[in-house]
């Protein structure tokens, strides 16, 4: 029987194996991920992307969702992409400015 | 936003059109690789016929072996890659669906069997056999028209740079209709001779000779030089101005600072181009005057686009990048150059004819050819990603696009191109035949590094570098 109990840290740590290939950052360090929710075994993650048009698009979100799936309590999960509020990078961690050579002001 | 939303809520409720993804219409990257191949593949045979052969930039460019090295240069190189890669960013860079793959695959055919055909044809002057295979070219050209326009067509939203494609679109249609005519004025007196008595091409056959009859009327080298400024302008550096709009903001996270100054810098290149065109066609003096018109929008787009590099977030430019904008700083000596061969009472001296020896190499090869260098280390890598690792992401670890390739070679490339491009130019203008080899060594060298790099890319299909998840974290 599965006991594991899926939280946003797994989430999150999961979602930081999907990087953009363009920027080579995982996209949560990347600040893509605007939000979670988990119903038990449902997943459901609200997210964006650099730029509208962005050729990644579909490479990123099916990736987001195929790993989210490899979460051995994980039944089921979506990925939304939204691009309300747009991308901003005061929405990246410092990891992900440092990795990436970003800078917002 | 939604996720907001409890999770049942939004599981249970009905299920509405995700936002579609770019790349889902997109077409197969066949395609697009099998263009960029293929101009790959003139561009080496064209650098290393330029090694072989100097006379072809110190000599006057109206000549059998010059025309069939530029069109090698123009047709097999440049447009190979241009419409290769739009078949493959049209579609992703408007959101929206490219009309028919199918037509795609029929022009590369009519394309590759076209433009060989008049290359040969050209080298041994067979004029006719010209028209024959730049028929064949035309009717590509007509369904790669046609193709993008009804992709264009279906674009959500219009946008400068839609409107800079639909623009590049006519003026390839009218360059590649000049170049019909200008061969049918050169074989008018064979067609006539060999004319049909009847028959389903005797129509044909009365069409080209009224195409003939027209375009005699006029300069053959103003002819030549007004289809050589369509295409140049009209085609690729329409093109050049308006996908930077798209693409500088995305590959370095800025926007367009002033869309008013770039839509301007559009309009009035197109304003110019068309002013140059008859004025350059019928030789008149007011050619400066239209020429100063591209000048203008040329520097317009100089302001936007260094105004779109201050407001970038991403702060570190890759190599990539790196040679787009340096290629595009050569407008400056370019639209200087132009000014110069514009200029009214110009005595068409040897010196004149190096000056436009000079302008022609520098546009083709030191702004445009370099600009498509810097934009193949963004398309070719993607396109690669795209087919091999697209589908492993979130199950394996996956390159990012700068592992695809060796940023080393890269540099050295840019360095050997720079080189290539100042010591050829220097060369041409003392119309010394060895110090073009010794150009062209250099251009050679640098292309070798990028067919170095892109065979890297390609090996990625044969030996891809996927690594588990757990071995990665270990």
């Amino acid at each position: 029987m599965n006991t594991q109990v899926v939280t946003e840290e797994l989430v999150l740590e999961t979602l930081r194996q999907v990087i953009d290939p363009e920027l080579g950052c995982n996209i949560v360090d990347l600040g893509l991920i605007y939000g979670t929710n988990i119903c038990g075994g449902h997943v459901l993650v609200t997210m964006t992307l650099t730029t509208p048009g962005c050729p990644m698009h579909e490479s990123i979100s099916q990736g987001a969702r195929t790993a989210l799936l490899s979460i051995e309590a994980v039944t089921d999960a979506e990925v939304e992409v939204v691009w309300d509020p747009p991308w901003h990078p005061s929405m990246m961690t410092e990891e992900g400015r440092m990795a990436t050579g970003v800078r917002f002001s | 936003m939604e996720a907001s939303l409890p999770i049942s809520a939004v599981l249970n409720r009905p299920k509405q059109p995700a936002a579609k993804a770019p790349t889902a219409n997109a077409p197969s990257i066949r395609l697009p690789l099998a263009f960029m191949l293929m101009g790959l593949a003139a561009l080496s045979i064209g650098v290393g016929w330029l090694i072989a052969s100097p006379p072809l930039l110190v000599t006057y460019h109206y000549g059998q072996f010059v025309i069939a090295a530029t069109h090698l240069f123009v047709l097999g190189w440049i447009c190979s890659i241009v419409m290769g890669a739009m078949y493959q960013l049209v579609p992703v860079a408007l959101e929206t669906r490219l009309y028919s793959e199918r037509l795609a695959q029929v022009q590369f055919v009519c394309h590759a069997i076209g433009f060989c055909g008049m290359v040969w044809m050209f080298k041994s002057w067979n004029i006719k056999q010209v028209g024959h295979f730049g028929s064949l070219l035309a009717l590509g050209v007509v369904l790669f028209v046609y193709n993008i326009a009804r992709t264009l067509l279906h674009a959500p939203k219009w946008t400068v740079t839609a409107t800079a494609i639909a623009a590049a679109l006519a003026w390839l249609t009218l360059t590649v209709t000049m170049g019909l005519f200008v061969v049918a004025g050169k074989c008018l007196a064979d067609s006539v001779d060999a004319a049909p008595a009847a028959g389903p091409f005797r129509d044909l056959q009365h069409i080209v000779e009224a195409m003939g009859q027209f375009i005699v009327h006029f300069n053959p080298i103003g002819a030549m030089h007004a289809h050589a400024h369509l295409g140049g302008i009209g085609f690729f550096t329409m093109l050049i101005v308006g996908v930077s709009y798209k693409l500088i903001p995305m590959f370095t996270l800025s926007e367009i600072q002033k869309p008013v100054r770039a839509a301007l810098s559009v309009a009035l290149l197109n304003l110019g181009l068309g002013g140059s065109f008859v004025t350059i066609l019928i030789q008149s003096p007011w050619k400066l005057a239209f020429a100063g018109l591209v000048v203008i929008a040329l520097a317009l787009y100089g302001i936007e686009l260094t105004a779109i590099l201050r407001a970038r977030k991403r702060r570190t430019l890759d190599w990539g990048l790196k040679m787009f904008l340096t290629a595009v700083t050569g407008f400056a000596p370019l639209c200087l150059l132009a000014l110069v061969l514009s200029w009214p009472g110009l005595p068409l001296n040897a010196l004149t004819g190096r000056i436009e020896n000079l302008y022609g190499f520098l546009g083709l090869v030191g702004v445009i050819s370099f600009a498509l260098i810097g934009m193949l280390y963004k398309i070719i890598p993607f396109l690669v990603w795209f087919g091999i690792y697209s589908k492993k992401v979130g199950l394996a670890k996956v390159p990012a696009l700068a592992d695809l390739y060796s940023e080393r070679l890269q540099i050295a490339g840019y360095l050997t191109f720079v080189s290539g491009i100042a010591t050829t130019s220097i060369a041409i203008l003392f119309a010394n035949g060895l110090t073009v080899r010794i150009g062209g060594f250099l251009l050679a060298a640098s292309i070798a590094t990028l067919l170095l790099n892109v065979m890297r890319m390609l090996a990625h299909f044969f030996r891809p570098h996927i690594e588990p998840f757990a071995a990665a974290l270990s």
